[in-house]
């Protein structure tokens, strides 16, 4: 039924928990929509939870990635919003979680979930770990790719989110009730049984990322028979540090550090079952090998590989320091098999070795790695008949080449490795730009869900006003939560409680039973009103996972958050030292008196907040800046696209044709028109950045227009899609000879001077062209397929036309693989060259002729091409680094701009408020600057649809009265945020004095503990509440 | 406290993000540790302030180490090098005076490492204990 007006549901469906997912939900949420993120394991993280180590950065996943990045952070990124006291209150997770049925169109949907009980309330779960050892069952541990055990009873990770047990019954829980009867609150049920919930919501995201290769089904391999061979997400938890070793690399038959590791590429990828590209396994590869050499010294790494496919930001770079700085050996060539030496357990494999002319030799390694290659979830067929899209021929999410977040549903969109195998970035950026494309959906809804950053906590809710503690004396309560029974017998709390009595300030001590229940809660909030607490101090367990809680309910009961001192007495006494009551009662006491001295000095904190500019200032009119600006326009707010060319494309004007067959022609003239007909949307073609001030939420910027005129505009974000460009080369007689043309002016030439190629004998395309001043080697990512597409438009128009390709990688990857294949098929010849043997052109009487010394078979190749064309790299626009100067941004080694962080946040500048995308990011496909922009908008759209944006709380503060304006604070920070401002007078009457930026600061103190004048101080952790004057509490211990 | 064996006072800096992550780890583990060791938090070990740890033994610690995140892994990109340039200084300092610069350390681990954080609360016992107490404790 069709319903004429129906309300669209202000709500989304998020399916699938792990890093894409949660990406996606966050971004919803902070646009004030409610989200569902259903997630089928018992845990979120997804994939992403499981690696130790990210390519290229080597950033440890554990902190940036999932669970804990950002706690404490001033400036939040994703998993804040999913701690168990800190939810963001616009999302439900929903794990063991899985789609029932469906019904419904876009903006309708009526969603049955069949939700799987975790047999443990999560709201009573203390994380006490009693039940774990009662439990008698010991399993293979999931999370450690089976290579230690764990009881039925479990936490799907150390930090798992949510941060609660759960039982696993399967066939193994007999229902033995030993974690029942241990349980000290009654949270565990095992006749809990399966449920179904129905959910209204208006559009669905699918975050359902990949499975890997079963590399048993490869017996050629030995997995599974050989102990020494194990898979890549194997290998990621022997190297982790959450990992069953804490990152000792050890091989599994003997237990012994390898001294010789092979990796196996393209297990599961680029094969007849799987003809498509994994995209992260070379890249991952790397980084295993080089994570080996760190690890272990004299290790032998080699990596059998066909194609180094190193194509994002800094990857070729870090693929040529694995080699050059580690010693990490690549052989090309694909190995068949694997023998077992029954005796050692080594592993045998015959390759053809380059440094004994191709002769056939054995390698002997003590362990290998099989890279294990990317395939569609499980699960992708049932969900999509579900909910009626389409898959594609390899069984992933089929998505349109320009619309590359749709499903063929609409109202359903795709992200990450569903759509096509990707790596983390990607997954991000599809995840931001699927959460903005779902905004667009909502223009007017965009807000619906009320939440507040106002806090250090995240909160839906209205507080009574605050308590004026000005002037008083501290009156210090002293909490402690007995966490029944798991201190018993260790911490001897009513001592600890008598004794606490009699430190300063201290009017009031209390024991709780269970401190983060309601009834706890309540009995300090009460304690606060009758006892006049103006300080409070939490004795119970971490402050990672507590701290809000309590920070929130000090704030319930009228008191500044930021009164609140926690101490973890069960973290940091009772259970590190079990069998010493005395000392970790002792130890307990000690950081009962440091936690109240420190609460004496504590003082109120608050958050400055500012209603943002509703307008977006867009840089740079081609698809991706285009793109943007529709998405931002179509959620409700104003922007300014700026073009510093007469016409609006970039681009997309060269381009005339795509290797998939889509038309880019219909695709500029779609933008285009959508552009000009928005009623949200002013351009300014011929215009350029002059300056650009101010902060998140209220930029200005000054713009040059053609004729000289200047003109203002207030803003609240920017996005930088100013794009890149091809590069002309003084090589391979570009610029001498006629019949040298660039990819792109072949690509012209296809399109529309076809007899200028009908005749063509020879063609001959030379990849990896770089100007010779440029000496930060890159991928260009694109080259390879627009060679590849104009090959094959060639092989068409002139089938008897000799192509050959000369490269030193083919970067076909995800699915793009089919077109190389093609290609060979067509008869395109692919020669392979590299660095220490490049081809050379000369000419003799006008003909042009193109040497190469050909490995596989060690003889020269002789070429007399009619026509020898260029893959050269993809550069950045013009007046990037002009540019960057003027919005005060970095740039990467490259020369593109660099975002956050190249992995966790790739759409984001270090500089809340500013945004980026396209190729001004890195040079990238249509569909991938269209997600990119639609990222970007997404982030943007959350800033813009804030009211009012909260910044500041705990960062670094200068007293311009002390600074003498040395400029250490600017020189040492990491984030390059201090500045001096003419608006402050420092010492002596000098004007100019030192200024951090509140919306920028992070809050690591790293300046106020280098400036000579001690001119800073970080709130919440100034040099008093640190050392405390009156009460020393760094050294010596409480007598007792 | 008993004349006979001499139990070290030590107080650990760390950080809220490694550091404080590799004690939960610890701790959620139940990785048991010598209860010599008290632990502060700081925003980042780039906080490490020489005179936060200069103070500590003035207050009496026998013993000071600062937990950081592992170096490159840094939360705030290189606050634990910035951290490690500080107890560099302040162990030529204490050397100076006669303290001796063996009494403060400095740890790089990552939040999955609670057998790490264990290993480090005891080598510093061990290396306290053979020092003997802080000569400024009255």
């Amino acid at each position: 039924m069709i319903r004429k007006h129906h309300q669209p549901a202000a709500s989304v469906l998020v399916v699938g928990g792990g890093i894409g997912g949660m990406r996606a939900a966050v971004d919803l949420a902070e646009a004030g929509l409610k989200v569902y993120l259903t997630e089928r394991d018992p845990g979120l993280g997804g994939r992403v939870a499981q690696l130790g180590y990210m390519f290229p950065t080597h950033d440890c996943v554990l902190c940036r990635g999932t669970s804990d990045h950002g706690y404490g952070c001033t400036r939040p990124a994703i998993s804040p919003a999913f701690m168990d006291h800190n939810r963001h209150p616009n999302i439900e997770i929903m794990t063991r979680t899985t789609l029932k049925r469906a019904e419904g169109q876009a903006g309708d949907f009526r969603i049955t979930l069949l939700r799987e009980p975790r047999y443990v309330d999560p709201t009573l779960c203390t994380n006490c770990g009693l039940c774990a050892i009662a439990c008698p069952e010991r399993l293979p541990s999931e999370f450690q790719e089976n290579l230690v055990t764990r009881n039925a009873i479990h936490k799907s990770a150390p930090r798992s989110l949510p941060d609660t047990y759960y039982i696993d019954k399967g066939d193994y829980c007999e229902g033995c009730n030993r974690c029942v009867d241990v349980c000290p609150t009654n949270a565990i049920n095992l006749d809990e049984e399966p449920w179904e919930e129905t959910i209204h919501v208006g559009a669905i995201i699918l975050a359902m990322g990949y499975s890997l290769t079963d590399p048993i089904d490869l017996e050629e391999f030995g997995y599974g028979r050989h102990l020494n061979v194990v898979h890549s997400m194997q290998y990621e938890r022997y190297v982790s540090r959450s990992g069953p070793t804490e990152g000792l690399l050890l091989r599994p038959s003997d237990n012994t550090p390898p001294k010789r590791i092979a990796w196996l590429q393209c297990i599961g990828s680029r094969d007849q079952k799987h003809p498509y590209c994994s995209s992260i396994c070379c890249m991952y590869a790397t980084k295993e090998a080089v994570l080996a050499k760190q690890r272990l010294d004299d290790v032998h790494t080699q990596i059998f590989i066909m194609d180094e496919r190193a194509f994002s930001k800094e990857y070729n770079a870090y693929f040529h320091r694995s080699t050059s700085q580690y010693g990490v050996e690549y052989t090309r060539c694909r190995i068949s098999s694997i023998q077992e030496d029954p005796k050692t357990k080594d592993l045998i494999v015959q390759y053809p070795d380059p440094k004994k002319g191709g002769q056939i030799t054995e390698g002997r390694f003590d362990m290998v790695v099989l890279s294990v290659g990317v395939e569609p979830p499980s699960g992708a067929t049932v969900i999509s008949s579900q909910l009626g899209f389409d898959l594609n021929q390899y069984g992933f999410c089929q998505t349109d080449k320009f619309n590359p977040l749709e499903t063929s549903q609409p109202g359903i969109y795709v992200c990450g490795a569903f759509s096509s195998p990707k790596d983390i970035a990607e997954t991000i950026i599809d995840s931001a730009g699927a959460a903005g494309d779902v905004m667009r959906m909502f223009q007017d809804k965009l807000g619906s869900s009320y939440s507040t950053r106002e806090y250090p906590f995240l909160t839906d809710q209205e507080f009574p006003p605050e308590t004026d503690i000005q002037g008083q004396d501290p009156r210090i309560g002293v909490f402690s939560c007995r966490c029944y029974p798991t201190m018993e017998g260790i911490i001897d709390i009513d001592g600890l409680l008598e004794k606490s009595a009699d430190f300063p300030h201290v009017v009031h001590t209390e024991n709780i039973e269970y401190g983060c229940f309601p009834e706890g809660l309540q009995k300090i909030k009460d304690a606060i009103k009758n006892h006049k607490l103006n300080r409070v101090v939490v004795a119970a367990c971490s402050h990672r996972t507590h701290e809000s809680l309590f920070q929130k309910t000090v704030r319930e009961a009228g008191l500044n958050s930021y009164l609140m001192e926690m101490v973890n007495l069960r973290g940091f006494a009772a259970w590190v030292h079990p069998h010493q009551p005395e000392l970790a009662s002792r130890k307990g006491l000690e950081l009962v008196r440091v936690g109240v001295g420190r609460a004496a000095e504590l003082e109120p904190i608050y958050k400055s907040s500012i209603p943002p500019h509703r307008r977006a200032l867009v840089l740079g009119g081609g698809v991706a800046g285009m793109t943007a600006a529709i998405s931002i326009a179509d959620s409700g707010f104003d922007v300014v696209l700026v073009e510093k060319d007469e016409y609006l494309g970039g681009n997309l004007h060269k381009v005339q044709f795509l290797v998939e067959g889509d038309n880019p022609n219909k695709l500029l003239r779609d933008l285009v028109n959508r552009i000009i007909a928005h009623e949200h949307i002013t351009v300014m073609t011929r215009t350029m950045l002059k300056e650009h001030n101010g902060h998140v939420g209220a930029y200005h910027a000054v713009l040059s227009h053609h004729d000289g005129s200047l003109s203002e505009i207030s803003h609240g974000v920017t996005i930088v899609a100013t794009g890149g460009q091809e590069t002309r080369v003084d090589q391979y007689l570009m610029g001498e000879h006629p019949a040298v043309l660039t990819s792109l002016e072949l690509e012209d030439k296809l399109a529309y001077h076809l007899e200028d190629v009908t005749d063509l004998k020879q063609v001959v395309m030379i990849q990896c062209v770089k100007p010779k001043e440029e000496i930060y080697e890159y991928c260009s990512r694109i080259c390879c397929i627009s060679t590849i597409k104009n090959a094959l438009r060639l092989k068409t128009v002139n089938p008897d036309c000799q192509v050959t390709v000369l490269y030193k990688d083919i970067i076909t990857y995800g699915f793009r693989e089919q077109y190389y294949t093609e290609a060979r098929e067509r008869g395109v010849v692919f020669v392979r060259y590299d660095d220490q043997h490049k081809p050379v052109a000369d000419q003799n009487n006008g003909q042009i002729v193109v040497r190469l010394q050909e490995q596989m078979l060690d003889r020269e190749l002789i070429l007399e091409p009619d026509l020898l064309v260029l893959s050269t790299s993809i550069q950045p626009s013009k007046g990037t680094r002009e540019l960057a100067k003027i919005l005060k941004v970095p740039i990467s080694n490259e020369g593109f701009f660099l975002e956050a962080h190249i992995k966790m946040r790739p759409m984001d500048f270090m500089e809340e408020g500013i945004f980026v995308c396209g190729m001004a990011h890195y040079p990238k496909f249509i569909e991938e600057s269209i997600s990119q922009a639609q990222a970007a908008a997404g982030r943007a759209t959350t800033i813009l649809s804030k009211n009012p944006f909260h910044y500041g709380g705990t960062v670094a503060v200068v007293d311009p009265e002390k600074c003498v304006g040395c400029l250490t604070c600017m020189r040492v920070c990491p984030f390059e945020i201090p500045r001096i401002s003419d608006e402050y007078t420092g010492v002596g009457e000098l004007g100019g004095a030192a200024y951090i930026e509140p919306t920028l600061c992070h809050g690591c103190g790293t300046c106020t503990t280098e400036c000579p004048a001690n001119a800073i101080q970080l709130l919440n952790y100034t040099d008093n509440q640190i050392m405390v004057p009156d009460f020393p509490i760094l050294g010596s211990w409480v007598e007792l | 406290m008993s004349d006979k064996v001499f139990e070290p006072e030590i107080t650990a800096f760390m950080c809220i993000y490694c550091g404080y992550m590799a004690a939960d780890t610890a701790s959620a583990l139940r990785i048991e540790y010598p209860a010599n060791v008290k632990l502060i938090k700081l925003p980042c070990t780039g906080k490490t302030d020489t005179r936060y740890l200069l103070k500590a033994f003035e207050d009496g610690a026998d013993g000071v180490y600062v937990v950081a995140c592992p170096k490159g892994n840094c939360h705030h990109v290189r606050g634990n090098e910035r951290g490690e340039l500080k107890v560099e200084y302040t162990k030529k300092i204490l050397d100076n005076i006669g303290l001796g610069g063996e009494r403060l350390n400095m740890y790089f681990m990552s939040g999955g490492q609670g057998k790490s954080f264990a290993e480090a609360a005891q080598e510093m016992t061990d290396r306290i204990r053979e020092m003997g107490p802080n000569p400024l404790r009255k």
